[in-house]
């Protein structure tokens, strides 16, 4: 991460633009042990009351942890009930880095934003057809596979 | 805008700092080895 990945001026751009940057030796006490570090890299998503949303474990080249990233920022939005906050990330995610690793999880969790916002169950259901039709062997188009009935 | 990311270091630093810029904290556990 440190020869590859964190020099790259759009990742120190989009990490000093997002988050307050935090780095822990894996070994440090108590740290390692509240959060169960058993390998690295690990990267977290915290919420400023030290709440959890996200996780990677391993290396992710820049084009995989800007979208990763953006997942985490939707997460940490989407599990503080803010849908709209989360659906402009988990958007940005997809029409930018639609390729990635994290869209699936992001198309996913975006439908269940809007139908958070709305009660309106389309939105579930768009979700499984745009899983379907772009990412047939995600496990996330298995997760939404029961929505295709709504 | 600077050129390298600027690592805090200490957890309650971060934590309060977040609090204070209504941003997640990015936490990077890394190998010190």
């Amino acid at each position: 991460m440190d020869t590859v990945t964190y020099p790259e001026s759009k990742v120190v751009r989009f990490i000093e633009e997002n988050f307050i940057p935090l780095r822990i030796p894996s070994d440090s006490k108590p740290h390692s042990d509240t959060f169960k570090v058993k390998w690295t890299p690990t990267l977290i998503t915290l919420s400023p009351e030290a709440q959890e949303h996200y996780r990677t474990v391993g290396f992710l080249g820049p084009e995989e942890l800007i979208p990763s990233l953006m997942l985490g920022l939707g997460k940490y939005h989407f599990e503080n009930d803010r849908f709209d906050e989360a659906l402009i990330r988990l958007e940005q995610l997809v029409d930018g880095y639609g390729t990635s690793g994290s869209a699936p999880e992001a198309v996913f969790l975006a439908g269940v934003c809007r139908y958070k916002r709305s009660h309106d169950p389309k939105p579930l259901k768009a979700a499984y057809e745009k899983l379907s039709a772009s990412f047939p062997d995600s496990e996330w188009t298995k997760r939404a596979y029961p929505y295709r009935l709504l | 805008m600077t050129e390298k990311i600027q690592w805090h270091t200490e957890m309650d630093d971060a934590l309060c700092l977040g609090q204070k810029a209504g941003k997640p904290i990015l936490l990077d556990f890394f190998n010190p080895n």
